[in-house]
């Protein structure tokens, strides 16, 4: 394989510059679009020798990569943008303690939020905790600077962060595989040092102001090394009109405006790998070149920001410059970047005709798009637990007729908050912040409110971070319902294992942590309920609503329709019987397509009936208890 | 005959704080369902037209419509209803003494009804205390374990649409004024295009001056008994103006002032004490315990009453006129009182009008109530 050009994911990329740097420990928490890279590693973990985790959460998957490096074993960690401020109390500590063994932080960003309820900017870290800061910009720099990524963590003994997005983590690209080094070296965490002694000491961040310098002279050595690091490069005329200053994804979504616009002869582009701290000579030599800078990044204004401050202090060489970014209007403010908005941008400062898309556009598109496709929202899969268990929520809700809601949490049930889940979700915020926020909720009865209040959790994000907060309600006699949705992985993210199934990332058996236990030994009165069984559920919600005097858990366990223990098998043969049907004569207002709403359920014209779609039903069987007729029958599978 | 759908049933009389309860919109479909003695509606349904609404006893209650229809007479400012009959009664031998309240006159009148064969079954408000449910009782022992008074309306015509559904055949209902009034509704309204769910047989008629409303009375209870506790409830003939409470620790008297905030708004704008669309009607006697005021409507009513007499089940005796003058002037008051708030709350409209009412009333008595003639 080596020398050969293959193309890579992202993300494997990433993986690929993992191994060949030697990396033995990884660990992580799934979250778009960082997943696979954990996964893969996991997947080369026999090969290689390599261990590797999903972890409880991404605090506890940076301290699993720490303890590694502390032992003299090259370790990465990798997470999502909003995972960094999971870990980053840790981060904030390790990044004053140092490590030993290299050890990288990769964290994916999600710029307009694809797969996330947030736009989080995860470069802010790098400065707020004074750690390096890489920006792979293509797929064999993204293998490459990993693979170097852990070469500097070394040379300076501290972590350096590594920043992907969505666009390169999930996109493919040509990469050239180095060879993959055998593993070797024993772990072992020497302690006998004083406290000062980096190498062979306690580890820690104290005594702080001491370590704080020696922090800060390793970000000075980082510096030093980045002002020749082969990951910055300026291509362009000598003296151009204008000096683009990118980095990421954006450096190609640059590259192909400037050809569009046939201006690379006119345009210079200082392509930056290394955007914290900023190389000062790197950048002095490139600000020369002309008067006007534009900055090309996703998300939040950081490198504009960084390079604004530099060119400040430099200005006395450099004298005053035009600067264009996201910070006059030239580049949006949010969501995510491409080579038409690049383009529209260079072009306006070009003073180059160029029709970016036309005004009309996005109002031809909107009366066009209900003709060529369905109306269709985001939509709970066909047979998804999540459907039935917010269907006997929002009965149990009514009935119990006090206005009460249900705070969300993140997961595939996040999308409850849309019609698919009948708009029951009423917040949804952080990880495991649904409990937290029900359980203050809970303790305003004082002031008034009369409105019971929910909170759902997924199984992987109850061990993430719901149990503080579960804890909390419990403790403080807060009156609010916990229902976890335990649907037996990490689901939305591909099935990663978490602490309650019977297999780790390796595949290897372990101890499932059960979630029923962990509340009863809280204190929680729990229930166990199979959602697919509406009439209980729902009754066992309203058992909780009408029990107000303490905190208390209702389990709704069911395994996902795609879990990969259901190998696509269906419960039941789900029919409707054409003869019990009433259609429209019924007076059901048709309940199991327009309410119910599961996709495997559709309603014929022709016969003004409704009727299974069997290529898309998954055989929950859930909608025979839905139809008021009984005229949706499920029968065993033979 | 002005019909609307079930959004406007929410717009009309949920959302104003009219709903009683009484279940006659519950199960006929999958949308509305009762619970802890509110009718709710589960999931959001925009048909333009349904039982849920026609059948509903407050709104689009068109009163001088359904006198026609029904008693083939105008509906007058007198507040007793048609009636052949106004008599004293109390349960015969037949009846386990000890067992009902007051005389016991309908629990003697439905075991009577279901022994002739009148009906197959009766839906009845059973439980206990504050947990009252609607029940189907087709033996007299059924009907026994449901007697005693409550003091909050009960969805029991959820159990008549469900029994129906279940094809019950023909059963009698015992009903609270706003129960029958839905019950008369059904005559008016047929739907036979939906199912089997629609008017009673037999209704036996309960008096009623106003109701409390369940989740109230809940709460207002908690805060001063064990809920569990609570055996009965009973309001002892005037002047004792209170609720009595039996639990099993004892009784306690509460003052209707302190109740009074727990009446539903509905009751405040009802017209009828005495169940007028019922084919019987039954009350307290007051002034001789042990004995209830009953009152025949139809000949089917004296029919059965008769036939009560015969088999044992109910003991008769002339009801003085001195009672009977005071029992309609009760009616006439809470007829002039119930119309004059609905009127107040521009609720009140004549009949063949199209914008939205609660009751319709013939011109000739609209200005009657706007004049103040009524009251």
């Amino acid at each position: 394989m080596d020398g050969q050009r293959l193309t890579m994911m992202g993300n494997q990329a990433i993986t690929q510059g993992a191994l060949e740097a030697g990396v033995r420990v990884a660990a992580g928490y799934p979250g778009t679009p960082s997943s696979e890279i954990i996964q893969n590693l996991a997947g080369a973990a026999d090969e290689h020798g390599l261990y590797v985790e999903w972890s409880i959460n991404e605090k506890v998957s940076l301290e699993v990569a720490a303890a590694a490096s502390f032992a003299g074993l090259r370790s990465l960690c990798a997470m999502k943008q909003n995972g960094v401020n999971v870990a980053s109390d840790f981060l904030l500590h390790l990044a004053g303690s140092g490590i030993r063994a290299g050890m990288v932080l990769v964290h994916c960003d999600d710029p307009g939020a694809l797969s996330s309820v947030n736009e989080g900017e995860s470069r802010h870290f790098a400065r707020m905790l004074e750690l390096p800061q890489l920006e792979p910009s293509d797929f064999q720099e993204a293998k490459d600077m990993t693979k170097w990524a852990f070469e500097l963590s070394e040379e300076i003994g501290n972590v350096v962060m590594l920043r992907s997005v969505t666009r390169l983590s999930h996109a493919s690209g040509g990469v050239v595989p180095g060879p993959i080094p055998q593993a070797q070296g024993k772990a072992h965490f020497d302690h006998h040092g004083t406290l000062l002694d980096k190498g062979h000491g306690p580890v820690s961040s104290s005594p702080v102001a001491y370590k704080h310098r020696l922090q800060q002279e390793k970000l000075a050595r980082a510096v030093e090394l980045f002002e020749d690091s082969p990951f910055n490069s300026y291509t362009g005329p000598e003296a151009p009109e204008l000096l683009v200053i990118t980095s990421s994804i954006c450096n190609l979504y640059v590259k192909e405006a400037l050809v569009l616009l046939d201006a690379t002869d006119r345009v210079g582009v200082l392509k930056l790998g290394t955007t914290w701290p900023l190389p000062p000579k790197l950048l002095q030599r490139n600000l020369e070149r002309c008067g006007q800078v534009l900055v090309v990044e996703e998300v939040i204004p950081f490198l504009e920001e960084n390079v604004k401050i530099a060119a400040a202090e430099m200005a006395g060489e450099i004298g005053a410059k035009r600067f264009f970014g996201k910070r006059d209007g030239t580049i949006p403010a949010q969501g995510e970047l491409n080579p038409d908005i690049v383009l529209g941008a260079l072009a306006g400062i070009l003073n180059l005709p160029y029709q970016t898309r036309p005004p009309q556009y996005d109002l031809l598109a909107q009366e066009a798009a209900p003709q060529a496709t369905q109306d269709r929202d985001l939509a709970f899969c066909p047979g998804c637990p999540h459907r039935a268990s917010f269907w006997s929520l929002k009965g149990a809700l009514a009935l119990d007729a006090r206005d009460g809601f249900i705070c969300g949490d993140i997961g595939c049930y996040s999308l409850a908050m849309r019609p698919t889940g009948y708009g029951m979700l009423k917040t949804l915020l952080a990880m495991g912040s649904g409990a937290g926020i029900a359980s203050g909720f809970g303790q305003l009865g004082r002031f008034g409110m009369d409105q019971p209040v929910m909170a759902v959790s997924g199984d992987s994000t109850f061990y993430h971070a719901v149990i503080p907060a579960l804890i909390n309600a419990v403790h403080q006699k807060s009156p609010m319902s916990l229902v976890v949705l335990d649907n037996s992985g990490t689901a939305m993210t591909g099935f990663q294992p978490h602490p309650g199934t019977e297999a780790n990332a390796l595949g290897q058996p372990v101890p499932p942590v059960d979630i029923e236990a962990i509340c009863r030994s809280l204190g929680a009165e729990v229930t166990v309920c199979d959602p697919f069984d509406l009439e209980a559920t729902q009754a066992a919600a309203l058992a909780l609503l009408a029990d107000q005097s303490t905190a208390k858990v209702l389990i709704l366990r069911q395994l996902c329709a795609l879990s990969p223990q259901r190998k696509g098998s269906k419960l039941y043969e789900v029919q409707v019987d054409p003869e019990k049907c009433l259609g429209d004569q019924c007076g059901c207002n048709r309940l199991c397509t327009r309410v119910f709403g599961c996709p495997g359920l559709a309603w014929e014209k022709q016969s003004g009936k409704a009727r299974i779609d069997e290529v898309i039903c998954a055989g929950c069987g859930v909608c025979a208890s839905v139809c008021p007729q009984g005229a949706i029958i499920k029968s065993e599978r033979a | 005959m002005i019909n609307r759908g079930p959004r406007q049933l929410l717009a009309e009389v949920q959302q104003p704080g009219l709903c009683i309860g009484c279940g006659s919109c519950v199960e006929l479909c999958p949308y509305f369902r009762s619970h802890g003695g509110k009718t709710v509606m589960l999931h959001d349904c925009d048909l333009p037209e349904g039982r849920c609404h026609a059948w509903c006893p407050k709104t689009e209650l068109d009163l001088e419509g359904l006198a026609q229809e029904l008693w083939g007479a105008p509906y007058s400012a007198q507040g007793m209803g048609p009636h052949l009959a106004v008599v004293a009664a109390k349960a015969g031998p037949r009846l386990e003494a000890g067992r009902y309240q007051a005389g016991g006159t309908v629990s003697a009148l439905v075991c009577a009804a279901l022994e002739q064969g009148l009906v197959q079954g009766a839906i009845l408000t059973g439980g206990r205390g504050m947990d009252t449910a609607p029940a189907l009782a087709t033996t007299p022992e059924e009907v026994m374990a449901c007697s005693g008074s409550k003091f909050t309306a009960a969805p029991t015509l959820a159990a008549l649409n469900r029994a129906q559904a279940q094809g019950c055949g023909p059963v009698l209902v015992v009903a609270t004024p706003c129960q029958a009034t839905a019950l008369a509704q059904r005559w008016a309204k047929p739907w036979p295009s939906r199912g089997a769910a629609g008017p009673a047989e037999l209704v036996i008629g309960l008096f009623c001056n106003w109701s409390l409303d369940p989740q109230g009375l809940t709460g207002f209870l908690a805060q001063r008994v064990e809920l569990e506790s609570i055996r009965s409830m009973d309001i002892p003939p005037p002047p004792a103006g209170v609720l009595r409470v039996e639990t099993t620790e004892g009784s306690l008297e509460i003052p209707f002032d302190e109740i009074r905030d727990l009446i539903p708004p509905a009751c405040a704008m009802c017209p009828d004490m005495t169940s007028e669309w019922a084919d019987l009607s039954v009350g307290m006697y007051e002034g001789r315990p042990g004995w209830n005021t009953l009152v025949v409507r139809n000949e089917k009513a004296r029919a059965l009453t008769e036939a009560a007499v015969e088999a044992g089940w109910l003991v008769v005796e002339e009801f003085p006129k001195a009672n009977k003058e005071h029992l309609v002037h009760a009616a006439q008051g809470k007829r002039s009182r119930g119309l004059g708030a609905a009127l107040a709350q521009s609720l009140l409209g004549v009949s063949g009008e199209d914008q939205p009412k609660a009751l319709r009333v013939s011109p000739e008595l609209y200005r009657a109530v706007e004049s103040g003639e009524v009251a």
